[in-house]
């Protein structure tokens, strides 16, 4: 009999643990999620400084606006905000009652100083404008502007506009970000291995999400596993096997494989970048407009679009995302493909066709040096692009590149064609791109005119209004256009796919892109 | 006298350690790219530009930079990152166990069963056999570690689900890229096992012993084995240095992290001071190797430390 009870007993503390591990089980709700191939090689989670930030920054830092994908902004630690009618002071209404996770208050001061420490680092220009800061109050601040900026809600939406913990910041000083995150939002760094891994945990504390997300309070997940995997095929195989159940940026190969598989979802976004060749305007034969606008007629960015990314995505004509206003430029001026066209006009520059199939001016060969980075996809593009180069009488000899000498070949002013791309949602790319302040790189194609610097000021720093800086923008995209300074290529979309039997993900997506709003309302499946 | 030959050999890695230092120093000045140029912000003035080279030192005499950076070397002091900003040490000791951990089994692996496969071809005279290791040994020697990467993630994790497809979490993360690096380490010793054990066959002493009755288990395990081990050895030693920085590739396919891909990265970003302290480490770890071959050797044959003592 007490043998009996003995191992009733026992039978029953077996079954109170093994209900327990499984209840633990169901509630330790973690979810892996492989980042794209964009977003490799973060070194370190500071908005204020870093040059590279990825998806997990987005969890970690609330900003004061969100940006929708309809491209609207949407309040978060700033419940509102109003500008005065000449644009030179920008009040903003700050949210109550929230805390940094090292539990020092979000207030007025907290933004005041946030600001100040952009000075002198790699971001500083999202704060240019900004001549100081007033707190009119706790809640309450006010941005004393050098000139309007239009483009202010813009930056404040940006994740490199994450706000932290200013007594963190001043604190860990270098370190911030590397050995410790502190802000707002609605997970907490618990661990970051340069490379490999970041692990996010819940902030039990967080209610004050935007109105992107469903969830407005703490997120649904327990922890975020955040996965650096350089091999993209790997990362594919890892979704298929669910050894994770997010991937971020599915190559467009992989589209179709995926497709197939029942347990995975796609999701489509439109893309914030575009894929194009920069042109050496200082590298003879491009130092002649002529043989500069052939170049741009050889390339069929809807034949590319279908060969290589079996339909998905758009072709690109010229360098804005064709969701911004400023893109819807002259259509004369776009590039489009005009194989005809372009051998007139490197007849017209002196360029006749060889017997071998290249063009020659006297003894010389229409002969140019093609750079890119050593990913696969540009490698690939590269490859066609040379292809259809050579259609015209052009030979490109292509020459492959880690990311860092490649800058420095450009810096070096080596080069004459490159194949890359940018991910950017806004037209201040062009400032980035062409200012003749910043040759070499990223100017790579080393353009430097009295007419395109005063049309990029006139955008970049005399815009009053949204409407007068889309004009200005506009006006300085015309005339890059006009120019011959690239050959835009194509437009990729933003694929995420997810295994449907481990996890739920909100559809339609919010947001320009798939980040902090959307983690929000993900939900492990029942 | 195998202290004295230890000491003899350990006296010698002095100026091959100097010589190896100067190289790994010089050559990250030889490459193109700057990690100042990764830490400029875009537009930056000349002078930002003079400041960061002051502030890491880069604007000294090169022999000078190399005499300081030796000395710290000695104290453990490795520096800080320069685009990582972290103490390279840090970084070191967070991958290091990573590298050891992997290379410690895949060369536990390698050398037992090459060892093992090594023997039975070389005492079972089967025709079907001795073709069956031939082919083993020369698809071990020549396929690429990439491409068996994969090969291995295809069958034993994506259509058997045995594996994990990639990581660091756990006993089951280790088992492909351990098989993958072991490979050909198996293949390699195995090769060698096999024509030493032949060779020693062919002695005189075997026959010797064969007369004398001994059973044919005992001369091979107590008179041809350590004839054999020898060159064994030697290969073994070598394969340390190899296998800690070798597992590059694999570590890619896999998303691991270790002081291959740590490597890596810190080239692509030209970040001088982690490249040094990587290649310092893999240096050490291939003179290490070596030389505890070559006391394993001596060890094993008087003749050798005889011979150099």
């Amino acid at each position: 009999m007490r043998y009996s009870t003995k191992t009733q007993l026992l039978s029953g503390s077996a079954i109170v643990a093994a209900g327990l591990l499984f209840s633990t089980a169901a509630m330790a709700q973690n979810v892996s999620i492989a980042f794209s191939a964009s977003e490799l090689g973060a070194t370190a989670y500071n908005p204020v400084a870093a040059s590279t930030l990825n998806t997990a920054t987005s969890l970690i830092y609330d900003r004061l606006v969100e940006q929708d994908a309809d491209q609207s902004y949407h309040p978060h630690l700033a419940t509102s905000w109003e500008e005065t009618p000449d644009g030179m002071a920008w009040t903003f209404s700050l949210l109550e009652g929230v805390t940094f996770h090292d539990d020092t208050p979000f207030n007025a001061a907290a933004v005041q100083s946030w600001i100040a420490s952009y000075a002198g680092t790699e971001n500083e220009y999202l704060v240019e404008a900004i001549g100081s800061v007033d707190v009119i109050d706790d809640l309450t601040v006010r941005f004393n502007m050098d000139r309007p900026e239009p483009n202010l809600l813009y930056n404040l939406a940006s994740a490199f506009m994450g706000i932290p913990s200013p007594t963190a910041f001043a604190e860990l000083g270098d370190n911030f970000g590397v050995t410790a995150a502190v802000g707002t939002g609605p997970y907490e760094l618990q661990s970051f291995e340069i490379g490999f891994e970041t692990v996010l945990v819940r902030n039990e504390d967080y209610t004050w999400g935007s109105d992107l997300s469903e969830n407005t309070g703490p997120g649904h997940i327990e922890t975020f596993t955040f996965r650096e995997i350089p091999d993209q095929s790997t990362a594919f195989l890892e979704l298929r096997t669910g050894g994770i159940d997010l991937l971020l940026g599915v190559p467009t190969d992989f589209l179709a494989i995926l497709e197939a598989e029942a347990n995975i979802q796609i999701i489509q976004m439109p893309g914030v970048g575009i894929s194009y060749m920069p042109i050496n305007v200082t590298a003879p034969p491009f130092d002649n407009i002529l043989v500069r606008q052939a170049t741009g007629m050889a390339i069929d960015q809807e034949g590319i679009v279908a060969a290589i990314y079996n339909g998905v995505g758009a072709p690109a004509h010229n360098f804005l995302i064709s969701s911004l206003p400023e893109a819807d430029v002259d259509p004369d001026l776009n590039v489009t493909y005009n194989p005809a066209r372009a051998g007139e006009l490197l007849d017209e520059a002196g360029w006749v066709m060889g017997d071998d199939g290249v063009r020659v001016m006297g003894d010389e060969r229409l002969s140019v040096s093609l750079y890119t980075a050593n990913t696969t996809e540009l490698t690939r593009l590269t490859q066609v692009v040379q292809a259809q180069l050579g259609e015209i009488g052009m030979e490109a000899i292509i020459t492959v590149f880690d990311s860092s000498t490649i800058r420095d070949e450009y810096r070096n002013n080596a080069h004459q064609l490159a194949v890359r791309s940018y991910d950017w949602n806004n037209s201040d790319i062009l400032d980035w791109f062409f200012s003749g302040n910043r040759l070499g790189y990223p100017n790579v194609s080393m353009w430097e005119d009295e007419e395109g610097q005063r049309l990029n000021d006139v955008a970049m720093t005399e815009s009053s209004t949204s409407a007068e800086r889309i004009a200005n923008f506009t006006a300085y995209h015309e005339y890059v256009l006009s120019q011959h300074l690239f050959v835009p290529i194509y437009q990729p979309t933003q694929n995420i796919a997810f295994n449907a039997t481990a996890i739920s993900v909100p559809d339609p997506v919010r947001g320009s892109r798939f980040r902090g709003q959307s983690f929000m309302d993900i939900q492990v499946v029942e | 006298m195998i202290l004295r030959y230890t000491f003899q050999r350990l006296l010698m890695l002095i100026p091959v350690s100097f010589s190896i230092s100067v190289v790994i120093f010089m050559i990250v000045y030889l490459l193109p790219g700057d990690p100042i140029d990764n830490l400029l912000r875009v537009g930056s003035s000349p002078e930002d530009r003079a400041e960061l080279v002051a502030q890491y030192g880069l604007d000294r005499n090169l022999v000078v930079q190399y005499f300081v950076w030796i000395g710290n070397m000695f104290q453990g002091e490795f520096g800080q990152a320069i685009v990582l900003r972290r103490p390279v040490a840090d970084l070191v000791a967070q991958n290091l166990p990573y590298s050891l951990t992997l290379g410690g089994l895949a060369f536990l692996f390698s050398s037992t069963v090459g060892m093992a496969l090594g023997t039975i071809s070389a005492i079972v005279r089967h025709p079907l056999l001795d073709r069956f290791m031939r082919g083993f040994i020369l698809l071990g020697s020549t396929v690429p570690g990439f491409w068996l990467a994969l090969l291995l993630i295809l069958f034993f994790s994506v259509n058997l689900g045995w594996f994990p497809v990639s990581g660091a979490g756990g006993w089951k993360s280790l088992v492909l890229p351990v098989l993958t690096i072991g490979f050909g380490g198996v293949a390699l010793v195995a090769r060698v096992t096999r024509v030493a054990l032949l060779d020693a066959q062919r002695e005189d002493f075997v026959t010797l012993l064969h007369a004398k009755g001994l059973s044919s288990r005992t001369i091979l395990f107590r008179h041809l084995m350590p004839h054999a081990l020898l060159p064994v050895v030697t290969i073994l030693a070598l394969r340390i240095g190899w296998i800690l920085g070798g597992a590059v590739t694999v570590e890619f396919v896999f998303g691991r992290p270790g002081l291959g891909s740590l490597l890596i990265r810190a080239l692509g970003q030209r970040d001088y001071p982690v490249v040094q302290a990587c290649l310092l480490m893999l240096a050490l770890a291939v003179m290490l190797g070596t030389l505890i071959g070559d006391v394993a050797q001596a060890s094993m044959d008087p003749r050798i430390r005889e011979k150099k003592s």
